[in-house]
């Protein structure tokens, strides 16, 4: 029979290798298709890499009859913005209701979460048939702007529900006990301490936005967005210029997560100290 | 030394370290079958790790333990008979009352009739069968607790083992508690082992006590010793209702040694072993109740005080006394016997030789 | 009292703009596409007679109904890899690393490929898969075969391997989640009521993290279904789910055929919350 420490010892050891075994299956296409990208110009999409080279980066930034990147790139980045700060003001509002356990408050909580189970492929279809029978022209910045806000809402909302949990309510209740009024109470008391959820309310805002594509899938019109110029490359030869670009949006994502990080930890660092 | 298999749970030696931290340092301890020990010290003492390493939820780094005479350092906790009450009751919140109470006997693999009747039985004793369906987090606290006893002790093993079981109680709940859980182990005939920081809990529910600081046993003995004849100066801080004092041993003769400290000479019995070599630091301590305020010339220790404040407590009244080095005296008085200092009055307080305790240093202690 | 009187007419306001998005851009277009799956003509007009016609016609052909059973069948093979990985990856995070900036750390390399666009991530898959691929030169390397593996690229295995490094995490995180509102003192009770680790598993672990492994599951579900640029990006055009249907049927100009489809994806969505409605209560999660 074998000692029953040793036995302990075995199943950590046996579950942290299928961890780290995931782990590495999670990120070596995404290393991969990063090391590919700097492959020369000769290079395939696949290995052996012939030589190594920002070609295929200067590829992308070439303004190109057919394939030109930067001006749905600029889209893409112009419509996270606007998502980013759409659903940070929308979350907050919408939890800053919850708090008030006003009649239906059931019912909206769920209403908002449905936006996380529809799957983007209905959504954006149904979005499409309606442009398509009412008339309207699709476009990335109002149909496809909609939609996307229908995903992002719900992470916001989460996050700034969240947030207002760990929020201490005597904190308010001390400011209206000092003659201010309800509005000057949320802008000088609770908004500045619940801060770090607006920014991460912002950040799935913008990352959600930047990357998805099922949902503006049906609904862009003539001026796409980046991740479906990247889609259309399927049906096509695969060149480097798709790793290039794919290494870009990821290294985009990560700054974005990154700059979010580090402004929480200012904001946090500024409510401590005070302004 | 009394039969070995006649000891519950027998500690020799054991010592546990957390990376560099010591949590237990070579601890002996002995529970006699049905006793009711109580754990007494300060956070960080190491009572709880002790408790744990009894009943195997730490490994020991060193020595040995055993339970019911047989050592234990091999066996996991699921085969320790022991069971043991946690501070937030750990009742399973999926389970009813009923299964829960049964869940050891079901993994005794107990047949299920049998299981059906003990669980009667035990909820009917703990007088708990009308929530024999009902899960924990309808339960007060003070049904949790009920819930969580019935569930140790069905297993009837020799030891249980609480953990600060009453610390998470109303306070009004507590003495009611305290009693009950007596009255329980002494019908129940198991041993106990109890860890609290309170000395009102230790002092009313221990056949033993053992009070522990930085990972070693200060002190073992009945409520009475522990009171009566603290034996390191760290107990006599502990432990509320004794004045010590700091100095350097003197002479000594006659089984007593002089003291020297700033505020005086004093005369103290020696009854622990030899007496202090002439120049070693020592401390000794007097009970705050043995304080007279009216000393004759025969009492040899005498100190000047000033009253600083006195303190109505109920049954006890406690006088704040000022030395002259700024340092603070206390002197209780309960009942009728009156002590008739006023604020600000300066006074010559003094004790009988006999009540003062030398402490010997910690490292000899236990 | 906060700065928002109990079901004061302010807290309506506030909620109104968030209600009024979530239905006009999510609960409309849901409504169209049942309506519009019930057409009867192939004419795009708003009087158009109504019936089920084209339910009747989806299930007579039986190519479209083996796209239907394609796509369950894929799901449900999804959701049993991933609720078994997950559960280990989750188990591993949550109980048996011990110090917290070990677990910090791990959390966070498995969940950063979460911010990137999952589109980039199916195209990361394709140099791995194909004949010239990572895969194939590391098995002939190690000599476990003599040929390139064709099977990986444009095969249900390469669509499979794919979606598991996606949605594995979808699954796990729910798990951890609950793993780690489980206190330690309730394990430890249970040793010291005779429980081995596997007796205190499969009684205590596993029933109380239930509704993390169904919120996970669900999610997959959901995702799976759903999932098209998988099925596109590594099946090529030989193989299709209900989502590549959609889009083909869209781009053909079915709009009624189409909108079948989706209705069938949204009944799934909708089977998929009741079932979640059943086993937990999401607001007394912590959030709320």
């Amino acid at each position: 029979m074998i000692d029953w420490r040793a036995r302990e010892r075995l199943v950590t050891w046996v579950l942290g290798a299928v961890t780290v075994g995931f782990l590495a299956y999670q990120w070596l296409p995404i290393l991969t298709m990063a090391l590919l990208s700097f492959t020369g110009p000769d290079g395939g999409t696949t290995f052996p890499m012939r030589g190594v080279s920002l070609f295929w980066y200067r590829e992308l930034l070439r303004v190109q009859s057919i394939d030109d990147f930067k001006p749905p790139l600029g889209r893409s980045l112009v419509l996270a913005l606007l998502c980013s700060a759409t659903t940070a003001v929308l979350a907050v509002a919408a939890a800053q209701a919850m708090r008030a356990r006003f009649r239906g408050n059931g019912i909206f909580f769920y209403l908002v979460l449905l936006g996380v189970m529809a799957p983007g492929l209905l959504v954006g279809f149904g979005m499409g048939l309606i442009t398509r029978i009412v008339g309207v022209t699709p476009a990335w910045y109002t149909t496809t702007f909609a939609v996307h806000i229908v995903w992002t809402l719900p992470f916001g909302f989460l996050t700034m529900l969240a947030a207002f949990n760990r929020f201490d309510r005597r904190l308010e209740e001390a400011a209206l006990t000092l003659r201010a009024n309800p509005w000057t109470a949320f802008r000088r008391i609770t908004l500045p301490l619940v801060l770090p959820g607006v920014i991460g309310a912002a950040l799935f805002g913008f990352t959600l936005s930047f990357d998805e594509f099922a949902r503006s899938f049906f609904t862009t019109g003539s001026e796409q967005t980046l991740p479906l110029v990247i889609y259309a490359q399927f049906d096509r030869q695969l060149q480097p210029t798709l790793y290039a670009l794919g290494t870009t949006t990821t290294v985009v994502s990560l700054l974005a997560v990154g700059a979010a990080l580090a402004l929480v930890r200012l904001v946090r660092r500024r409510a401590v100290t005070g302004p | 030394m009394a039969n070995a298999a006649e000891h519950d749970v027998e500690l020799r030696g054991v010592t546990k370290r957390f990376g560099s931290f010591v949590a237990v340092r070579d601890m002996s301890l002995i529970v006699e079958k049905g006793q009711f020990v109580c754990l007494l010290g300060p956070s960080g003492c190491g009572k709880t790790t002790t408790l744990r390493l009894v009943a195997g939820l730490e490994q020991a780094d060193g020595g040995e333990i055993r339970i019911a005479g047989a050592r234990v350092d091999d066996t996991p906790p699921w085969r320790r008979d022991v069971a043991m009450m946690f501070q937030d009751f750990a009742l399973f919140p999926h389970m009813t009352v009923a299964r829960q109470v049964g869940f050891g006997l079901e993994m005794l693999r107990r047949p299920k009739e049998e299981i059906r009747r003990r669980v009667a039985e035990t909820l009917a004793a703990f007088e708990i069968g009308d929530l024999a369906d009902r899960k924990p987090d309808t339960l007060s606290g003070g049904q949790k607790q009920r819930v969580a006893l019935a569930r140790a002790l069905i297993t009837r093993p020799r030891v249980l083992l609480l953990d600060e079981p009453i610390g998470s109680l109303d306070f009004s709940l507590r003495e009611a508690v305290m009693l009950e859980l007596k009255d329980v182990q002494r019908r129940a005939g198991i041993s106990f082992v109890w860890v609290t920081h309170d000395q009102n809990e230790a002092f009313s529910l221990g056949d033993q006590v053992v009070v522990m600081n930085h990972a070693r046993i200060e002190q073992t003995g009945t409520p009475e010793e522990i009171f009566e004849r603290p034996r390191t100066r760290f107990v006599a801080t502990f432990i509320q209702g004794h004045n010590v004092l700091d100095g350097t041993a003197a002479s000594a003769e006659d089984g007593h040694v002089t003291v020297v400290t700033a505020v005086g000479r004093f005369v103290v019995p020696v009854r622990n072993g030899a007496a202090p070599a002439s120049g070693a630091p020592v401390s000794f301590s007097i009970r705050a109740e043995l304080l007279e305020d009216d000393p004759g010339l025969d009492h040899p220790n005498r100190l000047a005080a000033t009253c600083h404040a006195i303190e109505y407590l109920g049954s006890v009244r406690r006088w704040d006394l000022r030395l002259a080095d700024g340092r603070s005296v206390k002197l209780e008085r309960s009942g009728r016997t009156r002590c008739r200092l006023a604020e600000g009055e300066a006074v010559l307080i003094g004790w009988r030789v006999e009540d003062g305790v030398l402490h010997i240093p910690a490292a000899d202690a236990a | 009292m906060s700065t928002l009187r109990e079901r004061s007419p302010r807290a309506y306001a506030l909620a109104l703009p968030a209600a009024l998005w979530m239905i006009g851009a999510l609960v409309l277009p849901t409504v169209f596409i049942g309506w519009v799956s019930l057409w009867t003509t192939r004419t795009f007009s708003v009087g158009n007679p109504l019936g089920f016609a084209n339910y009747a016609k989806f299930f007579q052909r039986p190519a479209y109904v083996k796209v239907l059973t394609d796509t369950v069948e894929q799901t449900v093979l999804l959701m049993v890899i991933t609720a078994i990985l997950g559960y280990a990856i989750a188990y591993f995070l949550a109980v048996k690393v011990e110090r917290p900036t070990v677990q910090l750390a791990f959390f966070l390399v498995l969940v950063i490929p979460f911010w990137t666009s999952a589109l980039i991530r199916t195209i990361a898959w394709i140099p791995f898969l194909g004949v010239t691929g990572v895969i194939n030169k590391v098995l002939i390397a190690l000599r476990v075969v003599d040929q390139p593996v064709e099977a990986f690229l444009f095969s249900r295995t390469g669509i499979t391997l794919a979606q598991v490094s996606f949605y594995t995490l979808l699954a796990a995180g729910p798990v951890v989640y609950t793993l780690r509102n489980i206190p330690p003192s309730l394990r430890e009770a249970a040793y010291t009521l005779r429980a081995a680790p596997l007796a205190v598993f499969r009684r205590i672990v596993l029933p109380l993290t239930l509704p993390g492994i169904v919120i996970g599951q669900i999610l997959v579900f959901l995702n799976v279904m759903a999932d098209f640029a998988t099925a596109q990006a590594i099946g090529g055009h030989k193989l299709a789910y209900l989502g590549n249907l959609v889009i083909l049927l869209y781009d053909t100009g079915q709009l009624p055929f189409a909108s079948v489809i989706a209705v069938l994806l949204m009944a799934a969505m909708l089977a998929g919350v009741a079932v979640l409605l059943k086993v937990v209560d999401i607001r007394r999660l912590g959030i709320s």
